[in-house]
C-alpha cells in the first residue's frame, strides 16, 4: 500500500468519531469506563468457556450499528490483530487433543474450543477497542484521560505524537519516491540503505521538532496544565453506563449460556 | 510481539499495568526535575511519529525474500535518553492499541514493560552505556546496538512467554514455547540490531552532539563494571526461567487437568502419597485472591455440557444467540436508514 493511502487509513477511524449518532453524543468518560468493564469482563472467562462468551456479542454488534461504523472497516483491522492470537490458538489445537464432547461421530477436543475462545475473545475485545476510538473525538479523549490525572506532560507528547505521524509519513513518503526514482526496477529499500534512509529521515524530524518548539513558543506555549471545558454527565449517559456494565456483571455471573441450552434441549 | 487482550488474565494484565504506570511515573518525574524538559517534549514527540514512519517502511533483506522494519527502544533511548524514550514508545504503543488495533488496552501494561521498560530501563543504561563508556566511536556504536537490540528482544519475548503462560490461555508446554519465541526474536533482533546501528552511526557522524547528549544526560545510579552488570543480568534472567520452569511444570499440565475434570476432584492435587502439593495449593489460592471475580472458577464449578444432547443444544444455543445480535443489529440499522430516508424526503418536499 502506498504511504499516502496508509495515512488516510490512520485517521478514517477518527475521522468517523465526528459522527452525530446517540453513541457519539455520550460521555467520553461513560465510553471509556464501558469499554474497560466490557474488555475486563471478556477476559476473566476461562479459555474453555465458549458458550458463557456468546451473548457478549450484543455488544460490539448493538454498538455497530447504532453507532453507524462501518462493519468492513473494523473488521480489517481486527485482522491486523490476529495473528499472534492464531499462532497461540492453533498451538492448543495441537497440544490439547483430549475430547471436550461429541457431536455425532465427531470429537471436538478441548483444543479446538479453546482456539475459538481465543479467537473470540481476540474479536470481541478488539473491536470494544476500535468502536471506542470510533465514537469518541481525540481530544475528547485525551481531556478524559486528564480527568484521570494522567500527567499532563504526558498527555501532550501523546496529542503532539498522533497529530505528527501524518507530517512525518508524508516526509517519508517523498523520501521513498526519490529513493525508487533513482533505483529503477528496485522493490523497496534495501537493507543496506536501510541506516541512511531512516537516519535521514530522523534528523529531518528533528529539525522539524525544533521548528515546531520555535513556533509553539513564539505563540506563547508553556508546559502547563490546560483547562479543558469538560461535558457534563447527562441522565442519558448514567443508564447506558449503568446498563452495560450491569450487563457484564449479569453474563458474567449468572449462566444465562446454560439457560437457553437447556431451553434449547427442552425444545429439541 | 505485541500482547493482545485476548491472551491475558485479568490478574496478569492489571499487574503488569502497574508495574508500568510505576516505571512511566517515575520516567515522568525525572523528566520534570530536568530543566530542558520544555524543549524535550516536541522532541519527544516527533520522535514517536518517527518511529510510525519508520516502521511504514519495510526493508528488502537479500537472500530471504523477506523484509523488516524496525522496533525503536534502544534507538530512542539512544536518541533521547532512558526515561524520555520510555514515555515516547508508551504513547506510540497507546496510538497502535488504539488506532491499529495492534496490542490492547489491559495488554498496554504488558506492551510496554515488553517493547519500553526492557529496552529503555534496562537494556540501555546496563548494557549500552557501559560499552560506549570507553570509547565513543562508529563501530563501538554498532556493536552496542546489535548487541543491545538482541538483548532486549530476547528478554522481551521471554516477557511475552511469561506473561502467557502465567495467564493459563496456553497449552503450549512452556520450553517449546520459549525456543520458539527466543529463536524467532533471535532473528529479529539481528535484523533490528543492524538497521538501529546503522541509523545511530549515521546519526553519529552527522551531529555526534545528539547521541553525546542522550549519552550523558541521565545518569543512573553508581558505576558498576560492564562485566559485573552482564553477569547479575544473565543471573537473573536464568533464576526468573528457572523458577518458572518449576512453577510451570508443578501446574498441573493439560493432561492432569483433562484427567481431574473427567474424575471431578477437586482443584486440589494429590500426589503419590496422597498428599496435597504445597505447591499448586497455594498457587490456586493466589490465583484465587488475585482473580478478579474469584468465585466463578471455570474448573470448579464447570457445568459442561456432558453429554451428546446438551453439546449440540449448547452450539443451537450459540448459534441462535448469534443470529439474535445479527438481527438486533439488522432492525436497528433498517431502522436508522429508513428514518434518514423519511427526513430527507420530508426535507425535500419543504
Amino acid at each position: 500500500m502506498d504511504i499516502r493511502n496508509k495515512i488516510s487509513a490512520i485517521y478514517s477511524l477518527e475521522q468517523l468519531s465526528i459522527g452525530n449518532t446517540i453513541i457519539h453524543s455520550l460521555h467520553p468518560l461513560v465510553k471509556l469506563i464501558t469499554t474497560f468493564v466490557f474488555i475486563i469482563t471478556v477476559i476473566s472467562f476461562d479459555r474453555h468457556d465458549f458458550v458463557r462468551l456468546v451473548p457478549f456479542i450484543f455488544y460490539p454488534t448493538i454498538l455497530i450499528s447504532l453507532s453507524e461504523i462501518p462493519y468492513s472497516m473494523l473488521l480489517k483491522r481486527v485482522l491486523i490483530a490476529l495473528p499472534f492470537c492464531l499462532f497461540i490458538g492453533i498451538s492448543n489445537l495441537v497440544f490439547e487433543q483430549e475430547s471436550a464432547f461429541k457431536i455425532g461421530n465427531i470429537t471436538v477436543s478441548f483444543g479446538v474450543l479453546s482456539f475459538v475462545v481465543i479467537l473470540y475473545r481476540a474479536y470481541l475485545c478488539v473491536m470494544a477497542l476500535l468502536l471506542l476510538a470510533g465514537v469518541t473525538r481525540f481530544t475528547e479523549l485525551t481531556a478524559q484521560l486528564q480527568r484521570v490525572k494522567i500527567p499532563h506532560i504526558f498527555i501532550i507528547m501523546f496529542e503532539m505524537t498522533y497529530r505528527y505521524i501524518a507530517v512525518l509519513f508524508s516526509e517519508a513518503a517523498s523520501m521513498r519516491m526519490a529513493y525508487v526514482l533513482r533505483s529503477p526496477g528496485a522493490r523497496g529499500v534495501e537493507i543496506r540503505h536501510a541506516g541512511t534512509f531512516i537516519g535521514n529521515l530522523l534528523l529531518r524530524s528533528f529539525d522539524r521538532a525544533e521548528r515546531i518548539h520555535s513556533a509553539m513558543k513564539c505563540r506563547g506555549y508553556m508546559i502547563k496544565k490546560i483547562t479543558l471545558n469538560n461535558k457534563k454527565l447527562r441522565m442519558t449517559d448514567t443508564i447506558y453506563c449503568a446498563l452495560i456494565c450491569s450487563f457484564c456483571l449479569l453474563f458474567r455471573f449468572v449462566d444465562v449460556a446454560n439457560w437457553i441450552t437447556s431451553l434449547v434441549e427442552r425444545v429439541l | 510481539m505485541h500482547m493482545a487482550d485476548a491472551l491475558l488474565s485479568a490478574a496478569v494484565s492489571s499487574t503488569m499495568c502497574a508495574v508500568s504506570a510505576a516505571a512511566i511515573g517515575y520516567s515522568i518525574t525525572k523528566i520534570n526535575n530536568n530543566e530542558l524538559s520544555e524543549k524535550k517534549i516536541p522532541l519527544m514527540a516527533v520522535a514517536g511519529a518517527f518511529i510510525f514512519a519508520a516502521q511504514m517502511i519495510n526493508f528488502t533483506i537479500p537472500g530471504t525474500g523477506s523484509s523488516g522494519h524496525i522496533g525503536g527502544g534502544i534507538l530512542l533511548a539512544a536518541l533521547l535518553g532512558s526515561y524520555p524514550a520510555l514515555l515516547t514508545i508508551s504513547a506510540v504503543l497507546i496510538i497502535q492499541c488504539l488506532f491499529f488495533a495492534d496490542g490492547g488496552l489491559l495488554a498496554l501494561g504488558c506492551n510496554i514493560f515488553n517493547l519500553g521498560v526492557i529496552p529503555c530501563l534496562l537494556v540501555y543504561p546496563l548494557l549500552f552505556k557501559p560499552i560506549l563508556k570507553k570509547k565513543f566511536s562508529t563501530s563501538a556504536i554498532g556493536i552496542a546496538s546489535i548487541v543491545a537490540a538482541i538483548i532486549s528482544l530476547q528478554l522481551g519475548a521471554f516477557g511475552v512467554v511469561l506473561q502467557t503462560q502465567a495467564s493459563g490461555i496456553t497449552e503450549l508446554p512452556f520450553k517449546t514455547f520459549a525456543l520458539l519465541m527466543q529463536s524467532i526474536h533471535l532473528a529479529i533482533g539481528v535484523v533490528e540490531g543492524i538497521i538501529t546501528a546503522g541509523v545511530l552511526r549515521f546519526v553519529y557522524k552527522m551531529e555526534p552532539q545528539i547521541l553525546e547528549n542522550a549519552n550523558q544526560k541521565i545518569v543512573i545510579g553508581k558505576v558498576v563494571p560492564f562485566r559485573n552488570k552482564m553477569i547479575v543480568m544473565v543471573a537473573i534472567t536464568i533464576a526468573v526461567g528457572g523458577l518458572f520452569s518449576i512453577f510451570a511444570s508443578t501446574y498441573p499440565d493439560g493432561l492432569e487437568w483433562a484427567i481431574k475434570k473427567t474424575a471431578k476432584t477437586s482443584l486440589h492435587a494429590v500426589n503419590d502419597h496422597g498428599r496435597k502439593k504445597p505447591l499448586l495449593e497455594t498457587t490456586a489460592r493466589i490465583q484465587n485472591i488475585t482473580a478478579f471475580m474469584p468465585d466463578y472458577d471455570y474448573k470448579l464449578n464447570s457445568k459442561r455440557p456432558s453429554s451428546e444432547g446438551t453439546s449440540v443444544a449448547g452450539i443451537i444455543g450459540s448459534g441462535l444467540t448469534f443470529l439474535l445480535a445479527g438481527g438486533t443489529a439488522f432492525i436497528i440499522s433498517t431502522a436508522k436508514k429508513r428514518r434518514k430516508r423519511t427526513t430527507s424526503v420530508s426535507a425535500n418536499k419543504i
